[in-house]
């Protein structure tokens, strides 16, 4: 009875320590974008709210804060749409099909999730600028597609391997194409797996930071990672409250997509390394 | 190149590999061919203001002798043991909190979402702006609790921009281990909890004889994806400390960074390979002491 | 029906992804960063020349310190991008942008308008704007390192003038911020930029060369030298033995933080560039009337010397409205602009003609000041890796700052740095 009680306090305490260290600097974030002096816990200095820093930051040209968001967007969500079609169209032949070389597929990639982004960086560089792709949206949304293609494999291999061959065979029986199959049978099963796969892609190509940092150049195609990062002062000391508010702005649809689906984040998570 | 157990007509190899295509295409144009060209730019004297030439391996020889980049390396290295260990043990504890069943633990598993899923950039402006040496809440709380007398200089100084960096990171990647080991436990059957109860062992027993080896594998995945991932680290440095002070707090990433945005990118190349073969080489380690973990079982 | 959705999704995504491909659209831009009140300045300017010309030049604001400035432009050029069309350099990246190919040669400019750059001071032109006789940049301004003092506190201490010798400045110091600190415990003798960044060389360059050295010699980086080691020692004095600079000196002191400090009233003495001088004039400045402006102390038996900066204005190689841009240097070069350079912020005009302006000397006695500190400028190596040369000077002077090691050590380990730079990047 005595440890049930123990582990019962120790629990809801350990629940509570979670809680507060997760959620608090994001509390103290919105504190501070909402007040008039970033510097209130000084001596002397007054603690006032205002909204004042949001309007300033979304009316300010010159910040581009929903230039930055925009970009960001766009290019999350094509560089996830893409990662997850060409990852499905892979692990549906792997798991369907025999070829030369199908084992090779998913160990490369996996090898190749590993590589550092600086190793890449350099010479992606110029090749974007060959390209004449820097500051724009292409330069960014093919490296985000290729980062997220590792995890994606492993988590639409898992998915499809997991649906039994026989429907395949059967609608093949039937005189159907594979793409047919594709579309009309395995898709809709595959959709749970593929909208996990899409989440996480977007939102590991949303907070990327090195490649936006390097092949962008201005609001044409920076991403808010960047844009809050390099946010300096309009007026030397750094603008704490309006950084702030930038970022409640950046993040809010980071926190939709969780709140919304969380569900499908973890199960994608859990997927690609357990089961992996 | 004989396969007899596989029979496969040459229509639906055609097929698949049209399937893998966009795939395969991609990974090359994007991923290896920029890693072969780093390579290669690294053999090379890549300097913007100066004709480019051939120099092998002078630009390694360089890095030998650097003893910033060595000091890079060691700040490197010893981030990745002290982040990632300390990730370990307090994923830990919070996967067995999360195991047991509570009021409110949909909201927690939300909760512990939120840091991982922020761009490291954002969150770690606001941890900038809570270390702030005069204004800074973590100071104020630190001075008002009693714990220290006078403000603490968290990004100034080399031992307190370390631990710095380490607190962020720790805080933003804790959650990730933390749903591995979660999904690893709930597949830990509950008879065998109950049986050992009945046995009549305690908690920590139970915690080190059944949960510990039956996560093994899980432990060791989520290791090698964080000691992969800890190796690489440049955002948060950047926006923290920007390598400071002095370089103190310079990571392998961000010391190559450096060298590109100067314009020796040859210097640079050659720094970057450094942290493939790091990588590489811990990849390998890892694999190799998961799978003899594993046959130990 | 599903897959014809995703496929109009699919075309969406892309066009709207191709939009911001286009490059149709022709920005006309300059890039300027420095302290805020600098930059206003800047975009007073701007929609003054487009008023004039009609032009839609954009003003891109960079950050305030020179480091970062300069990291965003060479992404930029290094992309080959063709914005921003004109920037302003700092004098000690001229030469890694000439020799790197970014900057547009601009004689046939200047002889296409009849542009006279007899106006501008030629040593300097000579020494960074023209490589191998080719004209890359033009000066806008001119910058140099000098002595703010509180006048009212000398007096009121019996001083009759501001010190003229590092010792002097001391002992002022000393008896000064004593009495001071009984009112605001805040106050020190002399606030200048120990920070680990590039004002750190500048004021280094000026402790040593107020003391007879210098970086370079006959062509060579050479550093440790006594009296190098005498001057190092010094810096190290003001923060450790003497206590009249603050421990924050090598930690964050940069112009800005250095200008607050002696503008709030808490310092005696500041070194700072020439910027700082109408903003501490300024109606809300606690310290207006008060101060007074001269060249930097020396070492006995020496000379003043002041660091020579500035920035200078080019067009970038990659710019598609290289005419246009070219307007906007004529502007900037003008008599009228230069003068209200001095005017509204304090810079030291790069025209020589506008020094002896009447109006100028008017409203601005101090402008004798800059002219006479102008004579006695030293500067900083003109080298294409100035920017490691720097890196290595300002670990290592701040390591000294910190107490981590000694001066000797310091410069040993500097030269040794230095050396191996050399062996990299100063061969062919």
């Amino acid at each position: 009875m005595k440890e049930e009680k123990v582990k019962k306090i120790l629990l809801y305490a350990g629940a509570i320590f979670l809680f507060i260290f997760c959620i608090a600097p994001f509390v103290w974030m919105v504190i501070v974008s909402l007040n008039k002096h970033p510097d209130f816990l000084s001596n002397n200095v007054p603690f006032i709210l205002t909204i004042n820093n949001y309007i300033q930051v979304l009316t300010t040209k010159s910040v581009h804060l929903l230039d930055y968001l925009r970009n960001s967007i766009i290019i999350s969500l094509a560089a996830a749409f893409f990662a997850t079609f060409f990852a499905s169209l892979s692990a549906y032949s792997i798991t369907r099909m025999n070829f030369p070389g199908k084992i090779f597929i998913p160990i490369a990639l996996l090898g190749f999730s590993m590589f550092p982004q600086i190793s890449i960086v350099g010479y992606l560089f110029k090749m974007m600028t060959d390209f004449n792709w820097i500051n724009t949206y292409y330069a960014l949304i093919f490296p985000y597609i290729t980062l997220g293609l590792p995890l994606a494999l492993w988590i639409m291999l898992s998915h499809f391997s997991q649906l039994s061959k026989e429907l395949d065979e059967a609608a093949l029986v039937d005189g159907a194409s594979r793409f047919q199959i594709l579309r009309k049978i395995i898709f809709p099963i595959a959709l749970p797996g593929a909208f996990s796969t899409f989440m996480l892609i977007f939102i590991y190509s949303f907070n990327e930071f090195l490649f936006a940092l390097m092949f962008t150049i201005d609001y044409k195609a920076r991403t808010i990672p960047v844009g809050i990062a390099l946010f300096e002062g309009l007026y030397g000391q750094i603008p704490w409250g309006y950084i702030m508010a930038a970022a409640v702005v950046a993040i809010i649809p980071v926190i939709l997509l969780i709140a919304l689906f969380q569900k499908y984040i973890i199960q994608g998570l859990t997927e690609g390394a357990v089961k992996g | 190149m004989a396969r007899s157990r596989k029979k496969y007509s040459s229509g639906q190899t055609w097929q698949a590999y049209i399937f893998n295509s966009p795939l395969i295409l991609i990974t090359l144009i994007f991923v290896f061919l920029p890693v072969a060209g780093t390579l290669i730019t690294g053999f090379f004297r890549n300097v913007t203001f100066m004709p480019n030439k051939f120099i092998f391996l002078e630009n390694f020889y360089r890095l030998f002798g650097d003893v910033h980049f060595w000091q890079s390396v060691r700040f490197t290295l010893l981030f990745v043991f002290v982040s990632v260990g300390l990730e370990l043990v307090l994923g830990m504890m919070f996967a067995l909190i999360l195991n047991e069943a509570f009021p409110g633990r949909g909201l927690m598993r939300v909760a512990i979402l939120i840091p991982w899923a922020i761009p490291v950039a954002i969150s770690a402006r606001i941890w900038q702006l809570m270390y702030n040496f005069d204004f800074g809440v973590i100071n104020y709380i630190v001075i008002h609790l009693g714990f220290v007398s006078s403000p603490v200089n968290w990004l100034g100084s080399p031992v307190g921009a370390f631990f710095s960096i380490v607190i962020s990171d720790i805080w933003k990647t804790t959650p990730f281990i933390t749903i591995i080991l979660l999904a690893g436990l709930s597949l830990i059957p509950d008879e065998l909890y109950k049986q050992a109860m009945i046995d009549g062992t305690n908690f920590i027993q139970r915690f080190y004889y059944i949960t510990i080896p039956l996560l093994r594998p899980v432990i060791v995945v989520a290791l090698l994806f964080r000691t992969i991932d800890a190796i690489r680290i440049f955002d948060l440095i950047y926006v923290l400390t920007g390598g400071g002070p002095g370089g103190s707090t310079s990571s392998i990433s961000l010391y190559a960074f450096k060298y590109y945005i100067t314009g020796d990118f040859g210097y640079g190349s050659a720094i970057s390979i450094v942290v493939f073969i790091l990588a590489s080489a811990l990849a390998v380690l890892y694999i190799k002491f998961g799978n003899f973990a594993g046959e130990l079982k | 029906m599903k897959a014809r959705i995703i496929l109009i999704l699919t075309v969406l995504l892309i066009s709207i992804s191709g939009i911001h491909c286009s490059k149709s659209e022709k920005d006309f831009t300059i890039w300027i960063g420095g302290a805020p009140e600098e930059v206003d300045f800047w975009a007073k300017l701007v929609s003054e020349f487009n008023k004039q010309t009609g032009y839609n030049l954009q003003l891109i604001r960079q950050p305030t310190y020179t480091d970062q400035r300069r990291q965003e432009l060479v992404i930029s050029l290094e992309a080959k991008q063709p914005d921003p069309d004109m920037f302003l350099m700092d004098v000690v990246w001229i030469n890694q942008f000439i020799k790197s190919n970014w900057l547009e040669p601009l004689d046939k400019y200047v002889t296409k308008s009849n542009f006279n750059t007899d106006v501008f001071f030629q040593k300097v032109l000579n020494s960074v704007d023209r490589y191998r006789n080719k004209l890359y940049a033009l000066p806008v301004f001119m910058d140099v390192g000098l002595l703010y003092y509180r006048k009212d506190l000398l007096n009121k201490f019996g001083y009759n003038g501001p010190p003229k010798t590092w010792s002097e400045l001391v002992n002022e110091s000393l008896k000064i911020q004593k009495a001071e600190r009984k009112d605001d415990p805040n106050f020190y003798g002399y606030v200048w930029q120990g920070a680990q960044y590039e004002g750190l060389v500048c004021n280094f360059l000026e402790f040593i060369a107020s003391n007879g050295d210098s970086i370079m010699k006959d062509g060579k980086i050479d550093l440790n030298t006594p009296q190098n080691e005498k001057a190092l020692q010094l810096m190290t004095d003001l923060i450790h033995k003497y206590k009249i600079s603050p421990l924050n000196t090598y930690t964050e002191m940069k112009e800005e933080e250095t200008r607050r400090a002696f503008q709030r009233g808490d310092a005696l003495f500041e070194r700072n560039w020439t910027y700082a001088w109408n903003l501490a004039q300024d109606n809300d400045s606690p310290v207006k009337g008060k101060i007074g402006l001269t060249v930097l102390p020396h070492f006995d038996d020496n000379q003043s010397v002041s660091t020579l900066g500035g920035w200078h204005i080019g067009i970038s190689r990659f710019s598609d409205e290289k005419e246009k841009a070219w307007k906007f240097i004529q502007f900037v070069s003008s008599y009228e602009v230069q003068k209200s350079l001095v005017l509204n912020v304090g810079w030291n005009p790069a025209r020589k003609d506008v020094y002896n302006d009447k109006e100028v000397i008017a409203k601005l006695p101090t402008v004798k000041i800059l002219y006479d500190a102008l004579q006695h400028t030293a500067a900083r190596p003109t080298l294409p890796y100035y920017s490691q040369v720097s890196d290595v000077i300002q670990r290592y002077v701040n390591d000294c700052l910190a107490g981590k090691i000694n001066p000797k050590e310091a410069l040993e380990k500097m030269q040794k740095e230095e050396d191996e730079l050399v062996k990299i990047y100063g061969t062919k």
